[in-house]
C-alpha cells in the first residue's frame, strides 16, 4: 500500500528552482532512500513531504488524500540538525512534543519510558538536554520524532554524530519500525547505510531526479567494470591487456578497471600464467560509486 | 485549540521555572523595596538635632529676637541660636567665633554689618558648609519676619493690622471634567500622579521586557532548530499566539508579585505616614481595570511585532539589533507619556492617545490624570484591539514564512518573494 506519494512535484523560490518534477512513492513497511549532494533539493522535498510548504505544481498524497490536519499526527520528523530545547528537561520536552501532536500525556509518558529504556537512557529523564552527550541527544531527538507513533517518518541524517555501537542500536530501531509497517523516508550521506536499509532510492542532483528505482536493479543496470585479483606472486603486464583501463595494486592484490566484462577472462588468463590465484571476483559498483558518478559531476 | 493550550502551558511553566525569572523578580523586588523605604532609611541616618548657629549680639537685640523666633518652633525646629556676646572690637569677636567653631558649639555664624537704606543691617552668614540651602532659607525667613515686625512697629501699625498684612491668600484647586461636574480633587490628583507614574513605568517595563522575551524565545527556537519540529506539529499561527499568551501570563504573574511586594512594604509601620497623604482609597477600581486592559492591549500589539521580527532572525545575537526599531517606538511612547503627566490635555497628547502603538501608555495616562469622556476611551480601546488583529494577521504571515528561512536576515523584497513561494 502506498502511504506517501509525490507526483511530479516542483518548487521554485523566486527565480531559483529548488525541486523539478520529483516523483516517488513510499509503501507501508518500506524505507525509501532520498539521496543528493548538499543543495540538491532534499530539504525542500522533505519539507513538502512533511506538508510544511506546498508545491508549485504536482501533488502529494498522504494515505491517498491531499493535505489535511491529520498529517500532524501521522508525520514524524527528525531534522538534520538537533532540534531540542537545550535548557529543558528531557522528559518535559518529549511529553510536550507528544502532546502537541495530540497524544494524551499518560500515553506519551508510557511510550517515552519504553523508548528511553530501549536506548538505555532512562537515567537522563530528568536531565537537561545541554548536559547530555551528542550521541544521547541524538537518541532523544529520535524519540521526539517517534513518540507519537507516526505512520510516516522522515529521517534526515538520523545517524550523524553517533558512535558505531549507537548507530547499530538506532539502525535496529529503524528496521523494527519498518517491520511494524511504518513508511520511512530516509536521507543520508552514508551510502553504506542506505545500501543496508533501503529497497528503493531516488538520487537528486541540482533539483532534478537523476536516478530512481529499486536499489538492486539500479546496481545491476550499472556495468560491472571492476575485478579484484589476489595472487601468490606479483603479476606483470596486466595493464598491457587490451580493454584494461587501469590497475591499482601492491603486487599481491589488484583492483582492475575494465572497459568490458569480457576482458575479465583475459585478465584471469594472464594471471594464471604467472601465479596461483587466491581470489578473483568481478564486483558490482557500490552505491557510493554510483552516487559520485550521478551526482558528483559538475559538483562545486 | 488543544495545541494552543499546550503551547501556552509549556511556555508559561518553562519560563516560570527558569532561573532568570526568579533572579529578575528578586532584583525587581529588592530595588522596589529600597526605593519605597528610602525616605525612612535616609531619615534614620540624618540626625534630628537642631543645627547651632551663632549670632554676634551687635547691634544688640536682633540675636535675642532670632532666638525667640526659633524657640517658638519648639522641638521641631532645625535651628538653635547661640548668642555670642559682643566683645567690643571686631577682632575680639572674630577670635570668639573661631574658638566656638573649632569647639563645635556652633556650625555657622551670622554677623551684622551697617544698616542699609531700609534701616536693617546687612547680614553675612559664615560656615564651613554653606551648601545647606534649607538652613539658609530658614535663617533668611526668620530675619525677614523680624525685619517686618520692626518696620511695622516703626510705622505704628497695631497687631491686628499686622495679622491682616501677613495673612496668605486662600488657594485651592478643583479640577472640572468636560460636562462641568467636579472632577478629581487635589488629593486625588496627587494620588493619581504618583500611581499613574508607577503604573506607566510598570506598563513600559513590562511591554519592553516581555515583548523582547517573545522575540528572543522565537529566535532561539529557530537557532536550536526546535522550530523545525514545532512547525511540523502545530500550525504556526497557534504556535505564535500560544507563545505570546504564555509569556503574557508570565508577565502578569511577575507584575502581581511586584505589586504585592510594594503593598507589603507600604504596610510597614515607618511607611504608614507616607501612605496617609497618598490615600489609596481615592484610587478607583476602574483605574486598575484600565491598567489591565491597556497592559494586555499594549503587550499584545508589541508582542506580535516582536514575534514577527524574531521569526526573521536566525541567531540569538542578532535579536537585539533587529528589534531596535520596535524598542524605539515604546521608548517614544514613554517619553510622550512623561510629558503628558504634566500636560494631560495638551492637543498632542490627546491625538497620541488614539494612535494604537502609543495609546496603551497615553490613553491610560489621560484616564489617570484628567477626565477624558468615555467615548474617547472606548474609541481608543477599539482602535487598539482592531490594530492588534491587523498587526497579528500580518505578523502571523511573516512568522509563517520567517521560521523556515535561515541565514542572513531577509530584506523586505526577499521576504515578499518567500511569502509568495510559501503561499502564505
Amino acid at each position: 500500500m502506498t502511504v506517501l506519494r509525490l507526483e511530479q512535484v516542483s518548487k521554485q523560490y523566486g527565480d531559483k528552482i529548488a525541486v523539478r518534477e520529483v516523483g516517488f512513492e513510499v509503501k507501508a513497511g518500506e524505507i525509501f532512500g532520498l539521496l543528493g549532494a548538499n543543495g540538491a533539493g532534499k530539504t525542500t522535498t522533505m519539507r513538502m513531504a512533511l506538508g510544511l510548504i506546498y508545491p508549485d505544481s504536482g501533488r502529494i498524497l498522504w494515505k491517498g488524500g491531499t493535505h489535511r490536519d491529520k498529517l500532524r499526527q501521522w508525520m514524524g520528523y527528525l531534522p538534520e540538525e538537533r532540534g531540542l530545547y537545550p535548557k529543558v528537561k528531557v522528559s518535559e520536552q518529549l511529553l510536550y512534543f507528544a502532546e502537541l501532536r495530540g497524544v494524551s500525556r499518560r500515553q506519551a509518558a508510557r511510550d517515552m519510558n519504553d523508548w528511553l529504556e530501549r536506548f538505555g537512557a532512562l537515567e537522563y529523564r530528568n536531565r537537561r538536554v545541554e548536559e547530555l552527550s551528542k550521541g544521547n541527544q541524538q537518541k532523544i531527538q529520535f524519540i521526539a520524532a517517534v513518540i507519537h507513533r507516526p505512520d510516516i517518518l522522515i529521517l534526515d541524517e538520523a545517524f550523524s554524530g553517533l558512535d558505531p555501537v549507537n548507530v547499530e542500536l538506532l539502525k535496529g530501531e529503524v528496521k523494527r519500525l519498518r517491520d511494524e509497517g511504518k513508511s520511512i523516508l530516509f536521507s543520508s550521506h552514508r551510502m553504506d547505510q542506505v545500501e543496508e536499509l533501503c529497497e528503493n532510492i531516488c538520487i537528486l542532483h541540482r533539483s532534478n531526479t537523476v536516478l530512481k528505482g529499486n536499489l538492486r536493479e539500479i546496481k545491476e543496470s550499472f556495468p560491472r567494470e571492476q575485478a579484484i585479483l589476489e595472487t601468490e606472486r606479483a603479476i606483470s603486464g596486466l595493464d598491457r591487456i587490451p580493454g584494461v583501463k587501469s590497475v591499482e595494486g601492491d603486487g599481491r592484490s589488484y583492483r582492475i578497471r575494465l572497459e568490458r566484462l569480457s576482458t575479465a577472462q583475459d585478465v584471469l588468463r594472464t594471471a594464471l600464467e604467472q601465479s596461483e590465484i587466491r581470489r578473483f571476483e568481478i564486483i558490482e559498483p557500490t552505491l557510493n560509486e554510483i552516487f559520485i558518478r550521478m551526482a558528483g559531476e559538475g559538483h562545486e | 485549540m488543544n495545541e494552543i493550550r499546550t503551547v501556552i502551558k509549556f511556555t508559561f511553566l518553562s519560563r516560570l521555572r527558569a532561573r532568570s525569572f526568579a533572579v529578575m523578580t528578586i532584583i525587581f523586588a529588592l530595588i522596589l523595596s529600597v526605593m519605597i523605604n528610602l525616605p525612612a532609611i535616609l531619615s534614620h541616618f540624618s540626625s534630628h538635632a537642631p543645627i547651632p548657629v551663632g549670632v554676634v549680639d551687635r547691634p544688640a537685640g536682633i540675636a535675642a529676637k532670632l532666638d525667640e523666633y526659633f524657640a517658638q518652633e519648639g522641638g521641631d525646629s532645625s535651628v538653635r541660636i547661640v548668642i555670642l556676646k559682643d566683645l567690643g572690637t571686631p577682632e575680639a569677636n572674630e577670635r570668639q567665633v573661631r574658638r566656638s567653631m573649632s569647639e563645635g558649639t556652633i556650625k555657622g555664624v551670622m554677623e551684622f554689618g551697617e544698616p542699609d537704606a531700609s534701616g536693617f543691617p546687612a547680614v553675612v552668614y559664615k560656615a564651613e558648609d554653606t551648601s545647606d540651602s534649607a538652613l539658609k532659607a530658614k535663617l533668611q525667613g526668620a530675619l525677614q519676619s523680624i525685619k517686618m515686625q520692626q518696620t511695622v512697629r516703626e510705622l505704628g501699625l497695631d497687631p491686628g493690622q499686622l495679622a491682616r498684612l501677613n495673612a496668605p491668600v486662600a488657594w485651592s484647586t478643583v479640577q472640572l471634567n468636560a460636562s462641568g461636574d467636579r472632577g478629581k480633587s487635589e488629593s486625588e490628583m496627587a494620588a493619581a500622579s504618583v500611581l499613574v507614574y508607577a503604573l506607566l513605568f510598570l506598563l513600559y517595563v513590562g511591554v519592553i521586557g516581555f515583548g523582547n522575551m517573545v522575540a528572543t524565545e522565537i529566535t532561539s527556537e529557530k537557532n536550536t532548530r526546535v522550530m523545525e519540529v514545532l512547525i511540523s506539529s502545530v500550525p504556526p499561527l497557534r504556535q505564535m499566539f500560544g507563545k505570546i499568551i504564555g509569556i503574557c501570563l508570565v508577565g502578569l504573574v511577575q507584575i502581581l508579585i511586584i505589586v504585592a511586594v510594594a503593598l507589603a512594604n507600604l504596610q510597614l509601620p515607618h511607611n504608614r505616614g507616607a501612605l496617609a497623604n497618598l490615600d489609596l482609597g481615592q484610587l478607583k477600581i476602574s483605574l486598575i481595570l484600565y491598567f489591565l486592559v491597556f497592559y494586555v492591549g499594549g503587550y499584545l500589539i508589541y508582542a506580535t511585532l516582536f514575534a514577527a521580527v524574531g521569526s526573521l532572525v536566525s541567531r540569538t545575537e542578532d535579536v537585539g539589533q533587529a528589534t531596535m526599531p520596535i524598542t524605539f517606538l515604546i521608548v517614544a511612547a514613554f517619553m510622550i507619556a512623561m510629558f503628558g503627566l504634566q500636560h494631560p490635555n495638551a492637543p498632542f497628547v490627546v491625538v497620541m492617545s488614539f494612535i494604537p502603538l502609543f495609546s496603551p501608555l497615553i490613553m491610560f495616562l489621560r484616564i489617570g490624570m484628567s477626565e477624558p469622556p468615555f467615548w474617547e476611551v472606548a474609541l481608543s480601546i477599539v482602535f487598539l484591539f482592531v490594530s492588534i488583529g491587523g498587526i497579528g494577521w500580518i505578523a502571523a504571515k511573516i512568522y509563517r514564512t520567517g521560521v523556515l528561512m535561515y541565514g542572513k536576515r531577509p530584506t523586505l523584497k526577499e521576504l515578499r518573494k518567500a511569502m509568495k513561494a510559501y503561499k502564505v
